[in-house]
């Protein structure tokens, strides 16, 4: 068979020609120090406001782009990890507080302590400052934080004559009180309370309840306690609870229990939050969309425990050692944390981004903020959580945690609570005997990552 | 034909010399060789594509490794022996069976139906054949969002015209524990069954009329004419298209997936290349799940031998 000579001399020669082409392209564009941010703030006014602040600082640091991606939580941490393995990080990232301490102890961040500096440590949250601290060392910073909410009806509860609950036992009997047949048709139409059955807010839930029940996950030696006195129970609890939920409230996720909440087919919201109060005012009925019909509790405690527990949503900020352009990346930062940018950003969603800087949170412009005004005592109910350090990030229970048990991440991921709870509450197991299998399956996983010896 | 210049002349070789130019010489390439370069980039996309994650994954499933990280332990068979010991590897197995068997029964069932009816000539027949087809090219993603805003227990459309109807007096938890499963195989088979009436209609418009002809001479009802002529033409497409689909169902990831995504009762449809993602990239323990990967890759190897050897006739046509 016969190839012209001049054909395959066109083809080389083209070949030669695209690789150079790719290889100008590629330089033109690393004329930019390019800095990529991934976070968890997916609402429009939020990427838009972010987006704004971006904008502002290329315009003030040109040679700079900022690009930012906004990403469902349950997407953030297998797409860190892949970039991490690729070798590609982005400069910054959301994560969990205990996906950045897990991160930190394999080597992979950078400190943040220069904006630490530049906000004034001082005047920084103090709950906020032992996220991600490490040996002194600032590695993850939070962007906003909010605090889960115990949500109720509070005309129904005023008129069933309800008092706020102290313990779970309480709420048990409110949750009752308040699951009703309101047109008498012997169905019912509303139901006491709406739970998630999904892993990520199971495991949330579970974390915060054992807090509140007096126990913990796991003892020094990383060792288990699932089978212990106060997860069982803090099980019986969840079993007894469910009674009052919607049927198949095991496949609802976060934001059906908000539809449920506002959609008027529950009464209370056990693991709700603050952004919540921008869903009830865009869906629920006008006349209902107020804080005289949905009022938060302060979380009731278990028979093993003394005070109340709630889950603080605070990803921090990560800065990736393996990326390219970190200087840029630490002065964005410090931009974004300035109090009128800082402001922008938090006034997106006002009831569920409390501001980290003491600054901000004080002064007049965010106290005048209309949405704020508005929902006050949500806003009180998650300071008080806030200021007496009942609030901890998912899964960790003292804040020693944090640092001491980097598995967190891996035991979130596994699903092994979530399949303790649904035996449970679903499969009406024995909760001594669902503890023990997922005991068992716990051991063998922090066996297999060599956390726990023998 | 000869090259020619400028002038028309013929330009032989000398004449190609005597202006300076010289007559580019061809590439001589054997047949063989001709025919190894034109397969070269195919077998080479082959290697890096296929050839080398298979290979890779069973090296992998040898190690207790780190998903990301480069952290890893050789083991041995060790990962095997947990996975085959391990009850929720048998349970998603049988979620994934029942999965793939009952959506796989009610495609063909739909699909041969289907096709049978747009295979009659009826006013508007291109239409519907159009808009049989549309669940088939519409993105997973969107059919699985609006099917989850359709099954919504409390506020979905599909409640409301059942309760309307007075077939149930309360809402169903489509999402839930008992329905999830009914959910997940109704969502595939909607989006599947076009497949089936694709390759069945392809082959009953190429069934000859005469054959029809004969068996309602030979007093044959519409029934009688399917299973005797329709039925034996279509063995051959329907041996295809049940291998393929059951192929394609058993490793069915991104409907399972998607439906428990935010919300859904997922241990209830956790399968095996649910449960293979979720060790791998939840459990970050790659060495198992490429143990589980292999496990998943030689049970439909075994199975389409089965097949392959039940069918030989249909293989055959």
């Amino acid at each position: 068979m016969l190839i012209s000579r001049r054909i395959a001399r066109v083809a080389l020669a083209l070949g030669f020609a695209s690789c150079a082409g790719a290889g100008l392209s590629a330089n033109a564009l690393a004329q930019d120090k390019l800095v990529r941010v991934w976070h968890t703030e997916t609402e429009p006014q939020t990427i838009k406001a972010f987006n704004d602040i971006a904008r502002r600082f290329e315009a003030k640091n040109p040679g700079v782009k900022i690009e930012a991606e906004g990403l469902a939580w349950g997407d953030l941490e297998g797409k860190i990890m892949a970039s991490l393995a690729a070798g590609a990080p982005p400069e910054l990232s959301h994560g969990q507080p205990i996906t950045c301490t897990a991160l930190q102890a394999k080597g992979l961040l950078n400190p943040l302590d220069e904006v630490v500096k530049a906000i004034g440590e001082a005047n920084i949250w103090d709950q906020v400052k032992r996220v991600c601290n490490v040996d002194g060392k600032q590695y993850g910073l939070v962007h906003a934080a909010g605090t889960s909410l115990l949500i109720y009806r509070k005309d129904m509860a005023a008129k069933a004559n309800l008092k706020p609950p102290k313990t779970w036992a309480d709420l048990l009997a409110n949750a009752k009180a308040l699951t009703q047949d309101t047109n008498n048709d012997g169905k019912i139409d509303i139901y006491g309370i709406t739970v998630p059955g999904d892993n990520l807010f199971i495991n949330i839930m579970l974390g915060e309840l054992i807090k509140a029940n007096g126990g913990t996950l796991f003892d020094k030696a990383n060792k288990p306690q699932l089978t212990d006195k106060r997860m069982i129970e803090t099980l019986e609890f969840w079993r007894e609870l469910v009674k009052y939920a919607p049927p198949g409230w095991e496949g609802h996720g976060y934001l059906q229990t908000f539809q449920n909440l506002h959609g008027q087919k529950a009464a209370m919201m056990f693991q709700g939050y603050g952004r919540g109060a921008g869903m009830i005012e865009k869906f629920a009925p006008k006349e209902m969309a107020n804080d005289k019909t949905f009022d938060v509790w302060i979380k009731p405690h278990g028979p093993s425990g003394s005070a109340p527990a709630a889950q603080v949503d605070e990803e921090p900020w990560m800065l990736f050692k393996a990326s390219k352009n970190q200087k840029e990346a630490i002065e964005f930062l410090k931009f974004f944390y300035q109090d009128d940018n800082y402001l922008e950003y938090v006034s997106t969603v006002p009831i569920h981004l409390f501001p980290i800087t003491k600054s901000l949170r004080n002064s007049a412009k965010y106290q005048n903020v209309e949405m704020i005004q508005r929902w006050k005592g949500w806003i009180e109910v998650q300071q008080g959580y806030l200021d007496k350090d009942q609030g901890k990030p998912t899964l960790v229970v003292d804040w020693a945690d944090m640092t001491e048990k980097p598995y967190l991440m891996e035991v979130l991921g596994s699903g092994i609570l979530r399949d303790m709870v649904m035996d449970v509450v679903v499969e009406k197991m024995e909760p001594q005997r669902a503890a023990e299998k997922a005991q068992k399956r716990l051991e063998d996983l922090m066996r297999s990552k060599g956390y726990l010896k023998g | 034909m000869p090259p020619t210049n400028a002038k028309g002349t013929d330009a032989g070789p000398t004449a190609l010399a005597q202006t300076g130019l010289a007559r580019p010489r061809p590439l001589r390439l054997s047949e063989q060789a001709t025919g190894l370069l034109l397969v070269l980039p195919a077998v080479l996309l082959l290697l890096a594509l296929t050839i080398y994650p298979v290979v890779y994954g069973a090296w992998i499933s040898t190690f207790n490794k780190h998903s990301f990280f480069p952290e890893q332990t050789f083991v041995g068979l060790g990962n095997y022996t947990y996975v085959l010991t391990d009850p929720e590897f048998w349970n998603s197995v049988r979620l994934g069976a029942i999965y793939a068997v009952a959506s796989i029964v009610l495609q063909i069932g739909l699909g041969v139906a289907a096709a049978l009816v747009v295979n009659e000539t009826f006013p508007g027949r291109n239409i519907v054949r159009s808009i049989l087809i549309f669940p088939y090219v519409i993105p997973t993603v969107v059919a699985v969002i609006l099917w989850k805003w359709l099954l919504n227990s409390q506020f979905g459309l599909i409640n409301y015209l059942l309760e309307d109807a007075g077939l149930i007096d309360r809402p169903i938890s489509w999402m839930g524990k008992d329905w999830i499963m009914v959910s997940l195989v109704l969502v595939s088979v909607w989006q599947f069954f076009p497949f089936v009436v694709l390759g069945v209609l392809a082959r009953l418009q190429s069934i000859p009329g005469e054959l029809y002809e004969a068996a309602a001479i030979d007093g044959a009802n519409a029934l009688q004419r399917f299973v005797h002529v329709t039925l034996p033409q279509l063995q051959a497409v329907l041996f295809i298209v049940i291998l393929l689909r059951s192929i394609w169902m058993f490793t069915k990831f991104d409907t399972p997936w998607l439906m428990i995504l935010g919300g859904g009762a997922e241990t209830y449809i956790r399968t095996l290349p649910v449960y293979t993602y979720q060790r791998t990239f939840a459990y970050y323990e790659a060495g198992i799940g490429a143990a589980m990967a292999v496990l998943m890759f030689l049970m439909l190897a075994v199975a389409t031998a089965i097949y392959f050897r039940l069918f030989r006739h249909e293989e055959a046509l």
